[in-house]
């Protein structure tokens, strides 16, 4: 039996690929054991779990391995988390398969018995309930929360947390830019018929006379099946179907034309036909599910006959700006305001990606805010940006804003620079960010985080991280986080490299029209050489567009 | 050897491993005694205690010797 056992403290996916298994297989048991919302008849928000991971790991393979001796099954998988689980997800998954599914569900039954009495697994405590929302209460006091995630938690959580969203049939003229959900197979073989690749004469393969008798003129879009004989020619044009099989064409360059009659001059080798699935043969996939649909994509899919492709819908995405200081981009700034630039980077940054982008601004005082907001309306956005209010203080309110929309906040501060005050939230198969208000932490974070919640939305592979050398040197003070440093990416003599750009503060503007990619910095770093390898995060499009 | 705790009994212990002295390998009893002198505070837990050695559950007359990982395993309760 094929054994995979993983311990992990990161949730549990909502959809896991059977183990694998060798050979014939009938049937694929699936168990999620979920943290309940109550322990002893108390509410409670999570449990937390320990393990002695590598006994456990043992204790689970050794456990399966005897009990398939009794439920002859073929494959097992099983994946217990540890740390704290929320209330509602998954803490441990077992997935079996076996031929028949009478030994699978046994043995998952009493897997699960023994999992209970004999593995070094224990619920080491209960976390209480913080107070429920409260939709009559205060604006909840900002609170901290967990400790601060790493760049890498926090990407792997936006990555399980964010699902693909259901797919649709779209007319294949709508679908540039959205992800292709189903392989695309050729449905006929192309070119679907033996067809000429040169204007000319059609005559059998095998003839080696001089002079033939035209007995026919064939045009592009004509078919018109017939035998040839020895000594006969068909004028064809290029693309014509040919007549038969066992042609050869000879290009019109190398003949003369005399009435009906015609005499080659030149003997070539090439037959100049391009033979039916030359290029593509029927059932041959052409674009695979999961690829983004560029121009080719879409020519290819068109020569298919897909006229409805299954793709990832358009999100419903809207944005929030706050705060009381900004005044829109034709109004002069009074003292003390300036000119609200994040709206349109967002919609800047979002133009590439097919998405359905609704904006608003937002009085900073949260109950006016509240009442303002057309719930029912921003209950159908699939994802929710809120501008600004995400870094410590008396006004903050993108997080009260989002817990009292009932989102769950995941993470509410990443150990990165720029950017560190990233709210992170999940409403179900919504998700929502809160986005520093500076504009440099906004470009930050669209690049890390919300363009890979938009990836996973639309059932994309997600972005990850590249190498590339330094152009230059980057010039930096050692920093105990770590930083996603902007940069320019180009290429040089073929090879991609990469010219860190000069930025201050996060609020720094200057260098964003020349960012195209982000450098990661590691924690403690300090200045980095010119020819250093580096990792980066290129902008949505920019390495495969 | 190195002993682990685990679960209730690293609040017990206040800490999650010791490393025993122990000149000759111990049996059971032996190795109980050593550490009910270091954690009296373990008494109350013997009975339900299980050992492993080595990331197996030990058997009754298992010998644990001076290279050995032991665990204090209480109840379990995974899943």
């Amino acid at each position: 039996m094929n054994i995979e056992v993983q311990l992990t403290d990161a949730p549990i996916a909502g959809q896991i690929s059977p183990p694998a298994s060798v050979g014939a297989h009938g049937a694929f048991v699936e168990f999620r054991g979920i943290v309940r919302a109550e322990e002893n008849g108390q509410p409670i928000a999570a449990l937390e779990y320990e393990a002695y991971l590598e006994m456990t790991l043992r204790e689970i393979r050794r456990l399966l391995e005897s009990l398939v001796e009794r439920h002859p099954c073929l494959a097992a998988r099983v994946i217990h988390r540890v740390g704290v689980v929320p209330a509602g997800e998954a803490a441990v998954y077992v997935g079996v398969i076996s031929l028949h599914r009478a030994e699978a569900i046994a043995l998952l039954g009493e897997f699960l018995d023994r999992l209970k009495q004999d593995v070094p697994i224990w619920k080491r405590r209960a976390l209480p309930v913080a107070g429920a929302p409260n939709l009559k209460s205060e604006l909840p006091a900002s609170r901290p929360r967990a400790a601060m995630h790493s760049l890498d938690e926090a990407m792997a959580e936006i990555r399980s947390r964010c699902q693909p969203l259901p797919a649709v049939r779209a007319p294949l003229a709508e679908t540039s830019g959205r992800v292709l959900r189903e392989t695309i197979c050729a449905r006929e073989d192309l070119p679907p018929f033996d067809r000429s690749a040169r204007d000319g004469y059609a005559i059998l393969s095998t003839e080696t006379r001089e002079v033939f008798q035209v007995v026919d003129t064939l045009h592009a879009a004509d078919w018109k099946p017939r035998s040839l004989q020895s000594g006969e020619a068909v004028r064809v044009a290029t693309g014509t179907a040919l007549p038969c099989g066992d042609l050869r064409v000879v290009m019109q360059e190398h003949v003369v034309r005399d009435g009906d009659r015609v005499r080659v001059l030149k003997q070539e080798r090439a037959s100049n036909i391009r033979l039916r699935g030359e290029d593509v043969k029927a059932g041959q996939p052409l674009v695979q599910a999961g690829v983004r649909l560029n121009a080719g994509a879409l020519a290819l899919l068109a020569t298919a006959g897909c006229a409805q492709p299954l793709v990832s819908p358009r999100p419903r995405v809207a944005h929030f700006t706050t705060g009381d200081e900004l005044v829109p981009p034709h109004q002069s700034p009074g003292p003390g305001q300036i000119r609200d630039c994040n709206s349109s980077l967002i919609r800047g940054l979002l133009q590439n990606i097919p998405c359905d982008l609704e904006q608003k601004h937002l009085p900073e005082d949260f109950e006016t805010a509240w009442r303002q907001l057309d719930r029912g309306h921003l209950a159908q956005a699939d994802l929710i940006l809120v501008s600004g209010g995400a870094s410590v203080g008396d006004k903050d309110f993108t997080r009260p804003l989002l817990e009292r929309l009932g989102f769950e906040i995941i993470f509410a501060q990443v150990n990165v620079r720029p950017g560190k005050p990233l709210i992170f939230g999940v409403h179900g198969a919504r998700v929502a960010f809160g986005l520093p208000g500076n504009p440099l932490s906004h470009f930050v974070c669209f690049h890390s985080a919300v363009a890979l919640a938009l990836a996973r939305m639309a059932g994309e592979s997600a972005p990850a991280f590249l190498r590339a050398p330094l152009a230059a040197k980057l010039n930096d003070e050692p920093c105990p986080r770590e930083t996603l440093w902007p940069a320019r990416l180009d290429w040089n003599a073929g090879a991609p490299r990469l010219r860190p750009l000069v930025w201050a503060s996060s609020g720094d503007l200057a260098c964003l029209p020349t960012a195209n990619a982000l450098i990661r910095v590691p924690a403690n770093q300090g200045s980095m050489s010119q020819g250093a390898e580096v990792d980066f995060l290129p902008a949505p499009g920019m390495i495969f567009p | 050897m190195r002993v682990l705790f685990f679960a209730q009994l690293k609040d017990v212990t206040g800490c999650d491993a010791v490393d025993l002295a122990a000149t000759s390998p111990l049996n059971r009893d032996g190795l109980w005694a050593a550490l009910l002198e270091k954690y009296p505070a373990l008494a109350v837990h013997r009975s339900s205690v299980r050992l492993a050695r080595n990331c197996e559950y030990a058997e009754p007359e298992a010998v644990f010797s001076h290279s050995d990982e032991v665990a204090l395993l209480p109840p379990v309760s995974g899943g």
